[in-house]
């Protein structure tokens, strides 16, 4: 049973199409990367899978039932644009919060405490959140769209704007939900935050969906074809036939070869002719580059 | 059920909780007391009490307008009366310059004797208006005297004549009730206007913050609506009652009486209270229902500022047909006036603060105002749930007009 599935949904508002022809699953316990320049409909997506819009035709499944307002209370929201009251103090934010999703006010109470201490803002739970930095604002934010323990938490741009070190936190909670086995379902248009984070990925341009998979699957589909090396001396072997692309710097040389299979005859021809490698790395390509080479370079991603 | 509870509480809190409103709760009355107070306190002591000296040769006519400045009913003034020598003029100037005489009014025969003497008034202050004129119209009832009896009517008789006449108006003072059907009328267009603006702004706020995000993806626009709205209009419910208290209070007791005199007696009744508290619910309703409505068409005050006719027109017709209702309170123009849904919260309640209009206009009009309700609050639904999620421009006519038809 999938957590979220979207069936070919669409959305116009006037006559911009925001998402068209869009499907996807998510299943429980996995790390879903919605991923796609601004402007790409993402917001559009999840907006229609928590019933805040209606999609103009498709069908959109919550657990493993068609979409209904009662299954939202098993949801949590972070939006994109943080949302709080903001002449209203921490504490009665997070229960009032607490409350819209079903919580009694002294389950809620509990748990926001829990989670303030967790997050390292208990010193700021009797003050207005107006008086708070962003980041504890976000912080804030974000325990609101976890207290009532959702399966599914959908998080539009969770990273942005926050340091790396509040980053991290929040990248070690969402690991420790999935490991909980919560569905967890983030946008960003920073492909190269969360790579390492996502076990499934879907990446959306201009309202359609371009790549879709789980992480390996995708990745699998890209050779290793990526190769990198520190060197000093003869730069004869940059001349190698296998060599699709290169862009060199001082003693960096980051190539793309159309032979994946060549790399190590590349570093033998190196070193025949006497260059000293420093560092030499075959890799895989970034999901920015599966990216751009899926919808074409002119991307301001 | 639960979750327009939930909004209505918090919404109830934030305001119930803030200076401004404890200010505007405690304010309000004082000020409309205390400006009660203040009038009829200074009714009563526009009274002159100045001392002033009259100066004439004539000295019977001298004492008769001693007397009749000295009655109580007309002043607490101190009157000397000396007879003109060669120094009285420059002694007078003196006490006016030490202060110990406001004014003195001096009396010179007149050349003819047919005639009547030269009246002139030397104060000390040329504003002390009050003084002048307690002095002249003193100074006409003794010369009405003087005359009558010269004519051979005799003094009891031409006492009779000069009493003062007493109108008597029928169920309690026309001033006070007319005065009170003021206030309330005013506070009505007041708690209106307050609380309708109130909702748009509580509604951008939330736009502006985007905290309609994550509302909206637990509870319906309409449960957030519904729960607004409620919640602030218990806040304004609240304040009525307290204020509607207070005013109970001062005028059952003697509180008022005691500060002001007998004179600033307000009568409100139990009808009027009822009332007010029915249409303030349904007045409310109808204007926050714009309000929500363009509230959720806007992205920032300054944009509501723009919109803000549409409140303010209707409301300032009632203002300007007052004149119409007050002069003929159940004529044809005023009837249907008050049965105009925008108009009826302030004019029929005016109306029934003035002369009880017939049961079946009051019948009609609530359910007028009822009947428009449920429409507004279906219009300004609709368009409130496409709105909170539009950012950016503010929408046309076309566009708000197709907003209506999403569902």
């Amino acid at each position: 049973m999938s957590i979220v599935k979207l069936e070919n949904i669409r959305k116009a508002y006037d006559t911009k199409v925001a998402v068209e022809g869009l499907s996807l699953a998510i299943e429980p316990g996995t790390m879903f990367g919605l991923l796609g320049p601004k402007g790409s409909g993402k917001t559009s997506s999840i907006r229609m899978m928590i019933g805040i819009t209606v999609p103009d035709s498709g069908s959109v499944e919550l657990f493993g039932q068609p979409f209904s307002r009662a299954a939202l209370k098993r949801v949590g929201y972070l939006p994109e644009e943080r949302g709080l009251y903001k002449k209203m103090k921490v504490i009665e934010q997070l229960i009032f919060f607490g409350q819209l999703h079903g919580l009694d006010a002294a389950t809620a109470s509990k748990r926001a405490h829990r989670w303030c201490e967790r997050m390292q803002i208990l010193d700021a739970i009797e003050k207005k959140t107006e008086e708070l930095s962003k980041g504890m604002q976000q912080k804030i934010q974000f325990i609101a769209a976890l207290l009532h323990e959702p399966d599914l938490v959908i998080m539009d741009e969770p990273f942005s704007g926050l340091d790396p070190v509040n980053a991290s936190l929040l990248m070690d909670t969402l690991l420790d939900l999935r490991k909980q086995g919560k569905a967890i379902l983030f946008s960003t248009h920073r492909m190269d935050q969360v790579e390492k984070l996502c076990d499934a990925i879907a990446i959306i341009y201009k309202g359609k969906l371009v790549l879709e998979g789980t992480m390996r699957e995708v990745k699998s589909r890209y050779p290793a074809n990526r190769l990198l090396i520190h060197y000093t001396g003869d730069e004869s072997f940059l001349q190698h036939r296998a060599i699709a692309s290169a862009k060199t710097y001082t003693g960096t040389a980051e190539l793309i070869l159309s032979e994946p299979s060549q790399a190590q005859n590349i570093l033998a021809e190196a070193i025949a002719h006497g260059t000293q490698i420093t560092r030499f790395e075959v890799m895989e390509p970034t999901l920015e580059e599966i990216f751009i080479e899926t919808v074409g370079e002119n991307v301001d991603a | 059920m639960h979750n327009v509870f939930l909004i209505a509480k918090r919404e109830y809190l934030e305001r119930i909780r803030t200076k401004a409103f404890l200010l505007s709760t405690i304010l309000i009355p004082l000020l409309m007391g205390g400006g009660l107070v203040i009038s009829t306190l200074s009714a009563a002591k526009t009274k002159s009490a100045s001392h002033v000296a009259i100066v004439s040769s004539n000295q019977t006519l001298a004492e008769d307008l001693k007397t009749e400045l000295e009655d109580p009913k007309r002043s607490d003034m101190k009157v000397d009366v000396t007879a003109p020598t060669a120094e009285t003029r420059a002694a007078l100037d003196h006490n006016l310059a030490e202060k110990t005489l406001d004014g003195y009014l001096w009396i010179a025969p007149a050349a003819n004797p047919a005639d009547r003497p030269v009246f002139t008034y030397y104060g000390r202050s040329k504003a002390d208006i009050a003084t002048q004129g307690t002095i002249e119209s003193a100074l006409r009832t003794v010369l009405l005297r003087e005359g009558l009896v010269h004519h051979g009517i005799t003094s009891a008789e031409v006492e009779k004549l000069l009493q003062p006449v007493d109108i008597q108006s029928a169920g309690g003072s026309a001033l006070t009730s007319f005065l009170s059907a003021y206030i309330m009328f005013f506070l009505m267009y007041f708690v209106v206007m307050l609380y309708g603006m109130n909702v748009a702004r509580s509604i951008i706020e939330e736009k502006t913050s985007r905290v309609f995000e994550v509302l909206l993806s637990t509870i319906t626009p309409d449960e957030i609506l519904a729960g607004k709205i409620i919640g602030v209009g218990s806040v304004g419910l609240s304040q009525i009652i307290l204020w509607l208290a207070t005013a109970v209070i001062l005028t059952s007791t003697s509180v008022l009486a005691s500060f002001a005199g007998n004179g600033a007696h307000i009568s409100l009744s139990m009808a009027q209270i009822v009332f007010f508290l029915i249409y303030f619910v349904l007045g409310f309703l109808l204007y926050s229902s714009i309000a929500a409505a363009l509230g959720a068409m806007v992205n920032s005050e300054q944009e509501l500022q723009q919109l803000n006719m549409f409140l303010v027109m209707p409301l300032a017709v009632c203002m300007f047909s007052l004149g119409v209702v007050i002069t003929n309170p159940s004529g044809l123009i005023s009837t249907v006036i008050s049965l105009i849904p925008f108009c009826t919260p302030l004019i029929m309640y005016f109306r029934i603060s003035l002369q009880m209009p017939p049961a079946w206009q009051i019948a009609l009009s609530l359910v007028l105002m009822i009947a428009t309700n449920y429409g507004i609050l279906w219009v300004a639904s609709r368009i409130y749930r496409v709105g909170i999620l539009m950012y950016g421009k503010k929408p046309n006519l076309p566009e708000i007009l197709r907003w209506l038809k999403y569902s």
